[in-house]
């Protein structure tokens, strides 16, 4: 029995013509490997004249338009003619459509992404409750790494659908502090001292102006909105150092900054509560 | 070449000072002093910030053996074998443009011009070694940043200038750690032209030194075209009559585009 079976595989083996199939397998790896040179070359190439975003975009290209050439001549090398094949791609498209919708429909949305360009590599986004920083934008995901050092993938189809911020497209921001100060405090002399911390310190922009406003009366407060603007780079230093500087500021000043607090009132016609102090040893009667 | 001394002295641009391993110069210029301190492997520079309202009018330099207190910012540099214990300072104008203000918004009509006197702050490269390799290089003031531009999406990131424009030169003051650059403006339109702001390029600005040891730039023209969107600015190729002779100490921070013309949109000169 195995030596009929040794005979007939001997048979099939010997019957494929090996030699175009290896040619083949060659012309693909040396597609792989000129792609790659060739895209890299590209990359160095542009480097300093265009943004990270668009060089990794470029090397793909290149890395795909040759070794698409050299997979073409691969399967006509290998005895498939192009126009069958291309035939069988359409057939193929619609049986793979229905197979792996999924893949297909974050590849489209890839494609729109890199078309509409709402972020690039470098950028740093939230999107689907995640802020990072992109670190890739491929066929089916883009990769995020957030501030805490985990990476992130988010498939292309939930960033179609979804919000998503991009955090640093411009090249300033505006921080909004919310103040809250006690109902019997000077609404306008703490106007002027914040405006002041912001004229001294170094993160703030003189332009821009910042600005105060009163945003409502709180259970407890007066809301006060405090508003800068800081160079990007600078966003979280700028809050930082300036909700130190405000709190030292208002506490200087003999500001408070109250918590909040529950009157028990019992209405114009009833008496007063009364109230009795008691020893915790002897506890008398209380109302 | 100067010996070192212990008495103080006035410090000087683009000098070459020799020190001796253990030693510390220290300047106090503008609103900062610095300690640079040669060793055997290795230099050292400190420094630590005045406070802003000080306007010093010189530039006191002192070598000695005494070092500051440890909680001074500090920065080392390994020593090249053929420093030949030199160091050398040289001033740098910012490395961004500056926006700077008449005292109040001033008006030019159709056709007019007028002449600015700006003085701008200036940075302190210092340098070690006969070739002058930089080491480092501080503000010599704390300067804000601004925005300038038509919105919050198309500006540019500049820094704000701590001194007004003045239209007399005897009015601007004149310090070591400053440097003057004459602007002109003229309004070629047919209305006039109310002046708030401008964006001076400070990175395509040289130094020049007069015999005085003022530092000075060389003017900068703006004219404003009678297309309401664009404005031309040239930098002109030598300092003004007014400054004296002057050598120059230090080049221009970027390299103009080639005719030493820039013509920009009216929003990115003026605010």
């Amino acid at each position: 029995m195995f030596e009929g079976l040794n005979a007939s595989l001997t048979g099939v083996l010997g019957g494929i013509a090996w030699g175009p199939w290896l040619a083949a397998g060659f012309l693909l790896l040396l597609g792989i490997l000129l792609g790659s040179l060739a895209a890299r070359t590209a990359g160095r190439l542009v480097e300093s004249r265009i943004s990270r975003h668009h060089q990794v975009m470029m090397r793909r290209l290149v890395f795909y338009l040759v070794f698409l050439i050299f997979a073409m001549a691969a399967l006509r090398e290998a005895g498939f003619s192009l126009q069958v094949v291309l035939g069988a791609a359409g057939i193929l498209t619609v049986a793979l459509g229905f197979a792996s919708q999924t893949s297909a429909s974050n590849i489209i949305s890839g494609l729109f992404l890199v078309m509409e360009k709402p972020f690039e590599i470098g950028d740093v986004i939230e999107a689907d409750a995640t802020i990072g920083e992109v670190v890739a934008i491929d066929l089916l995901s883009v990769k995020l790494r957030t501030p805490d050092n985990l990476y992130v993938r988010i498939p292309n189809e939930t960033l179609i659908k979804t919000r998503v911020i991009n955090r640093s497209r411009f090249p300033i921001r505006r921080i909004d502090l919310v103040i809250g100060i006690a109902y019997a405090e000077d609404v306008e002399r703490v106007k002027e001292l914040l405006l002041s911390l912001a004229e001294a310190n170094a993160v703030c922009l003189e332009e821009p102006k910042p600005f105060v406003l009163v945003t409502g009366f709180g259970a407890s407060s007066v809301d006060l909105q405090f508003s800068f603007w800081v160079v990007k780079e600078e966003f979280l230093e700028g809050r930082g150092t300036m909700m130190i500087a405000v709190k030292k500021a208002l506490d200087e000043a003999g500001i408070e900054i109250p918590f909040p607090h529950t009157s028990v009132y019992a209405g114009s016609h009833s008496a007063p509560f009364r109230i009795q102090l008691v020893d915790s040893e002897h506890p008398q009667d209380k109302d | 070449m100067t010996d070192a001394t212990e008495s103080q002295r006035d410090g000087v641009w683009a000098h070459q000072y020799q020190l001796a391993s253990g030693q510390t110069q220290r300047h106090q210029l503008g609103q900062v002093r610095v300690w640079v301190t040669l060793l055997d492997m290795e230099w050292q520079v400190r420094h630590e910030a005045l406070p802003a309202d000080a306007d010093p009018l010189t530039w006191h330099e002192v070598v000695d053996h005494c070092l500051p207190s440890s909680d001074r910012q500090l920065q080392r540099f390994i020593r090249s074998s053929n420093d030949q214990n030199l160091v050398r300072y040289l001033p740098a104008m910012a490395p961004l443009p500056t926006v700077i203000r008449p005292y109040q918004p001033l008006t030019i009509p159709a056709d007019g011009q007028c002449v600015l006197y700006v003085g701008t702050t200036l940075w302190m490269q210092i340098c070690a070694g006969p070739k002058g390799d930089v080491l480092t290089e501080l503000p010599l003031a704390a300067l804000s940043k601004t925005w300038l531009g038509a919105n919050t999406m198309a500006g540019e990131l500049c820094y704000a200038s701590a001194t007004y424009g003045r239209l007399a030169l005897e009015a601007v003051p004149k310090r070591p750690w400053r440097a003057v650059t004459p602007v002109t403006i003229v309004n070629r339109r047919e209305k006039p032209l109310v002046l708030e702001r401008f964006n001076l390029p400070t990175p395509l600005l040289s130094l020049h030194r007069n015999a005085e040891g003022q530092l000075w730039t060389p003017g900068v023209s703006v004219e404003c075209e009678t297309d309401l969107s664009s404005a031309s600015l040239r930098v002109e190729p030598s300092v003004i009559p007014a400054a004296g002779r002057c050598e120059l100490v230090a080049p221009a921070r970027e390299k103009m585009a080639r005719g030493g013309r820039l013509v920009r949109a009216f929003d990115h000169i003026f605010g």
